[in-house]
This record gives C-alpha cells, structure tokens and sequence, in this order.
C-alpha cells in the first residue's frame, strides 16, 4: 500500500518548496479532478525523468493513467493525439524541448488536428518541457528551441517567467483556459530548481504578458530564463541613472500584442533579449512592435542575444545574452 | 488441389478463396456472416469508387485497384465505437460504414464546409482526395508520415484505459515499414500492450523491387514477429482469407491479447503481365460463376446502379457547390 509508507507522500512543509515538486502535487490534483486527464512520456510511471509524476505514482488511483511508452519521440505525440481523439485529455511530458523536434512529425499533425478532424477534434494536448540553461547539461539539455516550436500554426506556447507562477499557469494550461488546442508549456531550467516562498496566482489571462519592472527611459522584452539578466541589466542601469522598464513575454506564440504594444509605446526605446544567437520569437516581438507602436518609437528596435550554441556543459549559461551586453543596448537606445 | 504459384502470388498465407473460386471448409463456416453476393457487390462498389475517383483528375492520386478486400474486410468487421485510421488508399471503408456519397463527394472534392454550413472548406488533410468521418470512427489520413500508426496507437490505449472490448485498426503501405513512426509504433504497441491492429499492404516484386518498396527480409509479419508481436499473413486477392486473418487479429485486439499484424499481399492491377486470378473481385466473380450466381447481364446491372450513384453524387457535390454561391 503506498499511502501507507510514511515516506510516500511527504507533508509539504517538509519538500523543498521548488516548482517541480509543487507542480508534481498540482499534476496529481488535476488527475484526481478530470478522469479524462493522463499523463504520457518516458519513465512517468516511475515518477518521471523531472520527478513530476511522483505524487501520481504515490496514488494507486491515479497509477493507471500514467502511461509511460518507449524512446517514441514522434510517436508519443501522436500517442498523444489519438488519445484527444478518443476524448482524453494527455499531458506529455518530455525531458527537454528538444525531444519536440525529434517529435516534430508528430507535433505538427496534432497542431492540425482540429482542422483534419473536419472540426470535430480539438487536439486538447498539453505538453511539458523544460527548456534553455540551468541543470547543467549543456547541448540540447541547455538549448532553446522555442522559436521553432512557436512558428508552428495552432500550437499555443507559454514560457514560464516567474517560478511563482508556476503552479497557476499549469493550472490554466491544464484547463485550456485560452481555447482548447495543443499547449506547449515551456519550464525553463534555470527557474524550476529555485526555492520559492508563495506560488502566487495568474490575475492576467493564459498567455499574456507581465510588465515585471516599471521604468521611464527604455523597455526590455525577455522571457523565461533570459529574464534574470534583464532585470539585472535594468537594475544595473538604474544604478548609471537610466531608468529601464521590463516586460516578461509570456505567451511566445500567439503574442499578447496588446501589452506588448502598450509597454513599448511608453518609452519608445526599446530592447529584446532572447536566448541563442538569433531568435524567431524575437524577431516577431520587434516586427510587432514596429507596426503597433511606430508613432512612439524613438531608436531602432535591438535584439540581443547569447551564444549560438550547442553550448558547452560547464558555459551553458552563455547561451543567455549577457548582462553586460543588456547594459550596452539600453545604453544605445537611451542616447539614441 | 494443386496449382502452380505465380510470382504474384505470396507463400505462407492460410487459403480461404482459392484462384479457382473455389472456397475452403474454413471459409465455407463464414458464409451465413458472409453472404458472398453482397460481398461481392462491396468488392465491386470500391473498384467503380477507385475508377470514378481517378476519373476526376485529382492531384497526387494514387489508384488501389486490387486492394479493395482490405478496405471490403476493414468495414465489415470494425464494431460500433472502433476506429480506423487508412491510408490514402482506403477511401472504400468510409462509405461501406456508412457514409453519405455526397458527403463523401465534397470531401473527396475539397467543397465541404466543417460545419454542414457555409464556410471555408474543412482541411481534412490539405491533399485532394482525402476523407474524414468522425461519426463513424474514420480518421482523417496525416500528411506525415506514418503519424497515423501513432494516432492509432494512442487511440487503442484510450480503448483500454477505459476498459472497452475495442480494436483500432491503422492500415498503410509496406514503404512506410522503414519509417522511424512505423518503428516507434511497434514498440509502443508492444511495450503498452495495446489493442492495436496494424495491416500492412504489401507488394510483390517479381520484376524488382525499388529502394522505396521497404523490403528488409522476405516479409513485414516475420520482421514484425520479430518485435514480439502476433502477425499473420494473408492474400488481399483472397477476401475470406484476408476478412478471417483480421478477424482473428479483431479478437486478439477486443480480449485485451495485444496488439497485431496483419501483412496483406496485394498485386497492384495495372501491371497487364497481372494473371486475372490476383484480382480480388475477379477471384470473388468466380465464386459467383460456379454457384450460379452470376452473368454479364447481373454485373452489368450492378455497375449501372452503383456507378449512377457515385455520378449523382460527384454531379451534385460540384452543382451545388455553385448554386450555393450563387
């Protein structure tokens, strides 16, 4: 009997207080309120590669709907798929981003599921997977793939920016609260290990964006990990007499225009830091912003990115636009 | 009785219907479920659904005469709540199950709104041709490739959470047995013991088979044997003998025994060296012949009637398509 192991199901107050163990208790919650609800991907059955799983297993209710498959890379998004096809509700979870490209044949049916149905599917799929540097893997365990994955027609991609949020945001991921589709949410690494005091609840809607810092002289836009070092950059700047605000992206695709704009037409000076040396979601983010705040731009819009990678295990964080290089770009837009 | 094997015809398969027409004791015990003149009519209506389609000039069509005791077999043995996710060559399953030839028609055309409604055309696949009938458990065929096998898949594991005595059955081509989804599949399948049914169309190559054909070893069902799970192999000129194969694999898959495969040889009937005897209506025609059952006047009734049907269908789908926006 596993209830009865003592060490089972530890009280919350003796777990460190990180968002991986907090959400394995949220996943195992939203088991026991939807039947529908399973979770598929390697090892889940085990507790999962991430430990998300561990409160599931620990329940004998909730064991069978942990489906754990094979090394399926494609497959188990299509296992997926066939699964909101028979009416579940599967929540995949993968050991990084990047097993979705490996999977990306099976990924781009499901994001056309609702269409190839004839209208009558909606591919209410939600995927898990920790993203960008911060376990100290290196290579794909340190990459950021979220560009490709956000160009993708009918899939909805959400970064985790703040750990606090972490349990409300899986929360509405898991509820569809922004439409029913295939859902990609994004645990970047560097985030989901920190001890956090209060998981605080979501008071925006699924997907939007988040001024993290207000600020008069110049706007930075990151998500994710990358958020670190904005901050960082905009308090260093604060120290130089420049006043910098900071945007948390949020929603990587669709974009929330609306507050994206709104952040951008109040100073017109503005900066991006995206993971990478090149970044799609980043080169939308500016096109975004040229055509919706135009009238108040006052520089040209920079991106500043890290290393292109793969990136070296013991310098995975380079990967990540410098802070010394934020302090630079908000420099030259400022005296623009 | 013995007759001399035909490059085209393959060993290691159980005869239901011999080239004669001629059927076996095995085969004689389906003839209350099988009434071989409605069988027959089925096996004829999907030859005159192939012609009729490769008559519209579609883009990227690919004919299947010569597989239709695959698709005859598929629909009659698929229950209530089963799905079948085919192949681009299976489009025959949908209206045996049941599906309006008009509905069928502006699908086929790419003219039906997702809705029943006005609107913009549903995707079903993007390609011309393709089908989707999610109230009879016909899955619409992914572009990718073999992401059908794993849909199906994810399907029957749906079927076995929620504890139903049903089968999903995913059906393709032996080209696709070299793709990395047709692998990934077959581990999950076994791994998850999953009441799947898979069924392989393969060909027979007595003049060579290209690189694209997937050959690895003399068949799908012993590489797949293989990987631990149940396979059988069948003649798709023979439609007893492929309608018991899958019928077994039914059972497997419903008894919650696991998942199955199915290799059905198929000789493509284009090829005019074909011998008469690989063509599965012709093998059926036979049958027919001996019983008493047939002459050209019946035939010629039948392929009246069931080609007036498709031409009212297809006729309607594009008339009224313009009377709709006019």
């Amino acid at each position: 009997m596993a209830n009865a192991n003592p060490n089972a199901n530890p009280d919350a107050t003796t777990t460190p207080r990180t968002p991986l163990t907090r959400l394995a208790a949220e996943i195992a919650a939203l088991l026991r309120e939807d039947p529908r609800r399973v979770v598929l991907g390697e090892d889940v059955a085990d507790g999962g590669m991430l430990g998300l799983t561990r409160d599931c297993r620990e329940d004998e209710a909730l064991a069978p709907r942990l489906l754990s498959l094979p090394l399926t890379p494609a497959a188990t998004i299509a296992h997926a798929a066939g699964l909101a096809m028979a009416g579940r509700r599967p929540l995949v979870i993968l050991p990084s981003a990047t097993a979705l490209l490996d999977g990306f044949s099976g990924l781009r049916e499901l994001c056309r599921l609702s269409g190839s149905a004839g209208g009558e599917r909606s591919g209410a799929v939600v995927m898990i997977a920790p993203t960008g540097p911060g376990f100290g893997l290196g290579g794909d365990g340190a990459a950021s793939p979220e560009d490709v994955l956000a160009a993708l027609p009918g899939l909805r991609v959400i970064c985790l920016g703040d750990a606090r949020e972490s349990v409300a945001i899986l929360r509405a991921v898991a509820e569809f609260d922004a439409g029913e589709q295939p859902t990609l949410l994004l645990l970047p690494r560097a985030l989901v290990l920190r001890e956090v005091d209060d998981f605080i609840p979501v008071a925006r809607p699924l997907g939007g964006a988040k001024v993290v810092r207000r600020g008069e002289q110049a706007t930075v836009f990151a998500w994710g990990a990358t958020l670190d070092n904005a901050l960082a950059a905009a308090a260093a700047s604060e120290a130089d007499g420049i006043s910098v605000a900071v945007v948390d992206v949020g929603g990587l695709s669709p974009l929330d225009a609306d507050t994206l704009a709104a952040a951008a037409a109040r100073t017109g000076k503005l900066v991006i830091a995206h993971p990478g040396q090149r970044s799609a979601v980043a080169a939308e983010v500016a096109a975004l912003l040229a055509d919706r705040a135009l009238l108040h731009l006052d520089a040209p819009i920079l991106r500043v990115g890290g290393a292109a990678g793969p990136a070296v295990y013991t310098a995975e964080a380079d990967v990540l636009p410098s802070v010394a290089a934020l302090v630079a770009a908000i420099h030259e837009v400022v005296t623009f | 009785m013995t007759m001399e094997q035909t490059p085209w015809d393959p060993e290691d398969v159980a005869v239901g219907l011999d080239r004669e027409g001629g059927l076996s004791p095995e085969a004689e015990a389906l003839l209350p479920a099988l009434e071989p003149r409605a069988l027959y009519k089925r096996l004829v209506a999907a030859r005159l659904l192939d012609h009729r389609l490769g008559r519209l000039g579609l883009p990227m069509w690919a004919p299947a005469a010569g597989e239709e005791a695959v698709s005859v077999a598929v629909a009659l043995l698929l229950g209530e709540g089963e799905w079948v996710y085919p192949g681009m060559r299976d489009l025959a399953i949908a209206p045996i199950l049941g599906m309006d030839l008009d509905e069928l028609a502006r699908q086929v055309l790419g003219l039906a709104a997702s809705d029943g409604e006005r609107r913009a055309p549903a995707l079903y696949n993007g390609r011309a041709g393709a089908l989707s009938a999610t109230d009879l458990g016909v899955a619409h065929v992914p572009e990718a490739l073999g992401v059908h096998l794993g849909m199906a898949a994810g399907q029957a594991h749906a079927n076995k959470l929620d504890g139903h005595e049903h089968a999903c059955v995913a059906l393709f081509g032996e080209g696709l047995t070299t793709a990395g989804l047709f692998h990934e599949t077959v581990a999950a399948a076994v791994s998850a013991d999953l009441p799947l049914v898979m069924i392989c169309k393969s060909q027979l190559w007595p003049e060579g088979a290209p690189a694209e054909a997937g050959l690895l070893g003399d068949s799908v069902a012993e590489r797949v044997k293989a990987c631990g799970m149940w396979t059988r192999r069948a003649d798709g000129a023979d439609v007893f003998g492929v309608y018991q194969a899958l019928a077994q694999a039914f059972a497997r898959a419903r008894e919650g025994r696991g998942p199955a495969l199915v290799e059905v040889v198929v000789t493509p009937l284009y090829n005019p060296d074909v011998p008469a005897h690989r063509d599965p209506v012709e093998r059926l025609r036979r049958y027919l012949d001996r019983a008493g059952h047939w002459t050209p006047a019946v035939e010629e009734a039948l392929e009246k009637e069931l080609l007036g049907q498709l031409d009212r269908a297809f006729d309607y789908a594009r008339d009224g398509d313009k009377v709709g926006n006019g």
